[in-house]
This record gives C-alpha cells, sequence and structure tokens, in this order.
C-alpha cells in the first residue's frame, strides 16, 4: 500500500478509536438540526430567508453540524500535522501525499458528518432533491474542513486554532441564520454563503443553482491550494 | 494566599508568552460585537424582553446581543483548555507541597483574569455603538456570561476530548446565547429559562434598553455561576489530585 493509503487509513483509525469523537460525529448532528428548528421556530419571520423559521433552523442545523466538525477534524488533523509528518517526510514521504492522507481523513469525516445530518433533517423535514442536498452539505463540510486545516497551519497549537475556528463559526452562524440580512459582498465571503444556498434549494425546490454550485467549488478549491502552500511551509514546526 | 497568586500568575505568564493567544483573546470578541454592530442595516426593531417589547435599532440590539456571546465563547474555549493544558502542572505542584485548593483557586481565578478581560474587551467595542442604559449591570451582565460560560468549558474539558469540548461549547453557545435567549424572537423556546446564558441575556438587555436591572434576577444568575463554578471546582480538584 502507498504511503498516501496508509496514511489516510492510520488517521482514520485514530478517529475512530476515540469513543468521545465518533459519539460525536453520529451524536450531534441530529440534537443540533433539532436544536436550532425549535429555537429558530419562535422567531417571527426572519428579514433574510423566505418560509418557516423552524424548517430554516433545521436547515441551517444540518449544514452547522456537518461543517464544523469537519472543520474541527481538519484543524486538529493540521495541527498534529506538525512534527510528526516533518518526521515522516525526512523518512522519506511526500508532503503531498502527507497533506493528502489529512485531507482524505478529513473528506471522509465530512462525507459522513453530511450523510448523518442529512438523515436527521430528513426525519422533519421533506428534502426535494436528497442527493443534491447531500452534495451541498459535503461541500460545506469540505469547505470548512479545509478552513481547518489551513487555520492548523497557520497557529501553533489547538487552543488559537479552536478560537478562530469559534469565531468564524459565529460569523458564518449569525449571516446564515437570516437574523441579521446583510447582504451583498460581505455575506458572499462568508465560507457556507454558497454551500447555504445550494442547500437550501435543494432540500425546499430541489433545484442546484449553478452559479452557487460553481461558487462553492472556487471556494473549496482556492482553499485547498492555500492549506497546501502553509503546509508545506510549516509542517517542519514541533508539535503543538 | 500567596502561593496561590502565584500559581494564577505563572498560568497568565504562560499566555503572555504566546502573543497571538493574546493578540485572540483580545481581538476575536472585539471583530465578533463590533464587525456585526456595522453590519447590522440601521432599522428599528422590537425586543420583546421579560415585561414587554421595546424599539431600539438593529445596530444597538447586535452590539447588546453579540458582547456577551463573544465573551462566553472566548471564556468557554480557554476555560476548555485550562484544564486539560495544565493537568501536568497542577498535579506537579501538588507534588511539591501545594494543597489541592490551592491549585483549584489558582486555576479559577487564572480563568476568572481571562473572562474579565474578554468581558471588558467586548463592553467596550459595544461602546463605540451604543450606550446602554446602565453600564454597569450590562458590563456585570457580560462577565456573568463569561464567567458561567469559562466554567462549563472547563467541565466540558474534563469529561471529552478537546474536539468534542471545542464543539460543544460552540455549539452551547450558539444555540443558548444567540437562538433561544434572542430577545428578536416573541416568545421563548421551551427551556430556554433554564439555560446558562437566560439571565445574563436578559440582565444585558434590561441594562442595555429597559433602564436598569432585577436585582433578583441577577442573584439567581450568580447562584447558577456558584453552581457551575463548585462543579468546575471539583474538576480541577480531581485533576490536580492526578
Amino acid at each position: 500500500m502507498s504511503a498516501f493509503g496508509t496514511g489516510a487509513r492510520l488517521r482514520l483509525l485514530e478517529f475512530v478509536r476515540e469513543p468521545t469523537t465518533a459519539a460525536l460525529l453520529l451524536v450531534l448532528p441530529p440534537v443540533v438540526v433539532e436544536v436550532y428548528g425549535e429555537a429558530m421556530a419562535s422567531f417571527p419571520a426572519l428579514p433574510g430567508t423566505t418560509g418557516d423559521p423552524g424548517t430554516t433552523g433545521r436547515i441551517i442545523g444540518a449544514l452547522f453540524a456537518a461543517a464544523f466538525l469537519a472543520g474541527l477534524v481538519g484543524l486538529f488533523q493540521a495541527v498534529s500535522a506538525r512534527g510528526t509528518d516533518e518526521r515522516l517526510h525526512r523518512c522519506g514521504a511526500g508532503r503531498a501525499s502527507l497533506l493528502g492522507a489529512r485531507v482524505v481523513t478529513m473528506a471522509t469525516v465530512a462525507a459522513v458528518a453530511a450523510a448523518v445530518s442529512l438523515a436527521a433533517l430528513a426525519r422533519t423535514v421533506d428534502v426535494a432533491a436528497p442527493l443534491a442536498a447531500f452534495g451541498a452539505l459535503a461541500l460545506g463540510a469540505l469547505v470548512y474542513g479545509l478552513f481547518g486545516v489551513l487555520v492548523g497551519a497557520l497557529l501553533p497549537r489547538q487552543l488559537e486554532g479552536s478560537l478562530v475556528l469559534v469565531f468564524l463559526v459565529d460569523f458564518d452562524n449569525v449571516l446564515a441564520s437570516g437574523v441579521l440580512d446583510v447582504g451583498g459582498t460581505v455575506a458572499q465571503v462568508a465560507p457556507l454563503y454558497h454551500p447555504h444556498a445550494l442547500f437550501e434549494a435543494a432540500v425546499t425546490d430541489g433545484t442546484v443553482p449553478v452559479d452557487h454550485a460553481l461558487g462553492g467549488v472556487a471556494y473549496a478549491a482556492v482553499l485547498l491550494a492555500l492549506a497546501f502552500v502553509a503546509y508545506v511551509r510549516v509542517a517542519g514546526g514541533e508539535p503543538a | 494566599m500567596t502561593r496561590v497568586v502565584a500559581a494564577a500568575r505563572a498560568g497568565l505568564r504562560e499566555y503572555r508568552r504566546t502573543p497571538v493567544l493574546l493578540a485572540l483573546f483580545l481581538a476575536l470578541p472585539a471583530y465578533s460585537v463590533g464587525l456585526f454592530a456595522r453590519l447590522a442595516p440601521d432599522e428599528p426593531a422590537a425586543l420583546y424582553l421579560g415585561d414587554g417589547a421595546v424599539r431600539a435599532g438593529m445596530p444597538e440590539t447586535f452590539a447588546a446581543l453579540m458582547t456577551p456571546m463573544a465573551a462566553a465563547l472566548a471564556a468557554g474555549v480557554a476555560g476548555l483548555f485550562l484544564l486539560s493544558s495544565s493537568a501536568d502542572a497542577d498535579a506537579r505542584l501538588v507534588t511539591a507541597g501545594y494543597r489541592p485548593t490551592e491549585v483549584v483557586l489558582a486555576r479559577l481565578g487564572q480563568l476568572s483574569v481571562v473572562a474579565t478581560a474578554v468581558s471588558a474587551v467586548a463592553v467596550a467595542v459595544a461602546l463605540t455603538t451604543f450606550t446602554p442604559d446602565h453600564l454597569g449591570w450590562f458590563a456585570a451582565a457580560t462577565l456573568l456570561a463569561a464567567l458561567v460560560y469559562g466554567a462549563l468549558g472547563t467541565l466540558a474539558g474534563a469529561v471529552l476530548s478537546r474536539m468534542a469540548g471545542v464543539y460543544l461549547v460552540l455549539f452551547g453557545t450558539l444555540a443558548d446565547l444567540f437562538l433561544f435567549q434572542n430577545p428578536l424572537a416573541r416568545d421563548a423556546p421551551d427551556g430556554a429559562a433554564a439555560l446558562p446564558g437566560n439571565v445574563p441575556v436578559a440582565v444585558a438587555m434590561d441594562a442595555a434598553f429597559a433602564g436598569g436591572a432585577d436585582l433578583g434576577e441577577f442573584a439567581v444568575g450568580v447562584a447558577y455561576l456558584l453552581a457551575v463554578v463548585a462543579a468546575a471546582a471539583v474538576a480541577f480538584y480531581r485533576s490536580a489530585r492526578g
């Protein structure tokens, strides 16, 4: 088996061996979906969204449950890569395959989190296009996962990275909730702007807005490139 | 007492030696409060407070709501990492002759300093957008939110992995302070009154827009704080004893 395959398998085994983390993946998305739905049902009509606030809450909850989990996995993968991956690189493993193994781990978690979140949403909301909805959720999770990798590559420790990621989610969450309608370019730079639009369209009317699909993929591609550059520049650092 | 202060200072010195962390503790709450206050459209909003509805501008509303939330988020993450990052040092302090209660007091003091600092920054930034009707109560409510969530973060750190803990602190804070306690919602969702953010947000909103706050309500919040601090103290104690 290649270094890439071995690395990815090893990282995934590390992930599932941690019982609270594995439980997090399965238990928290349904809880988050319901909590968001119940909480937002008590809002009057929201200025930044159309439709029932409770359904909007569940849609946002599903997206955040998947995206933030992937973001955290990306962050913790990148932080733990310091030192460890440098030693593997000195033993002959290529940097691209080392980062690839980390990204594959994160992407696998993103896919599972997306599936669990979608299943949780589908219990109470009719999903018009399940496959497109899954794709949008997975894209959102991938974007956050890559953000996590980027933050973890740039900031040396889990505490600092967690703080940045938490406040980024805070920003994204408030904008996506529709409680605050800011519109314009500020909303469009939020990481979940395109995945949120795609997911909402897939769930409510079964369409796939091409502009948001392209925008989301481009956003993820830029993040992947930035994450790779940051990873290569800092992978020689000492572990946290 | 000198030994408690020395241990707390040593912990705070660790923060000071990490300028990035120090900058994040100060900049992130400031960014969160300042950004949303400036992004909010300049429109009036109806706020459903305990005694009825009042009208306020959206920028003022968001500044007032994000202030306790930003402080709680930063303190919650700090509390989460404090227990796990200090566990080895605390165990060594006990081996070297510290009483576990001294170590517990030092860590709680360290967390209180962080909570006070992030609260002060968040309130200062909020003041660039609006002046609360009663600044003292508003600042006290923000500090209460930070201390409660700091202690809850510590508890999360005691029972969960760091990754699970960050997830829980983030979603707990967002769901509680931004969704369940949001004064833009006409009726509070079921269970909102029992959540940790209920009193801090209610007091902050009353202080910001309703002329003051209810001392009795604040006392309930302080009792809640004492309960979670007692639980956090037990977690620190067990950690220090190894």
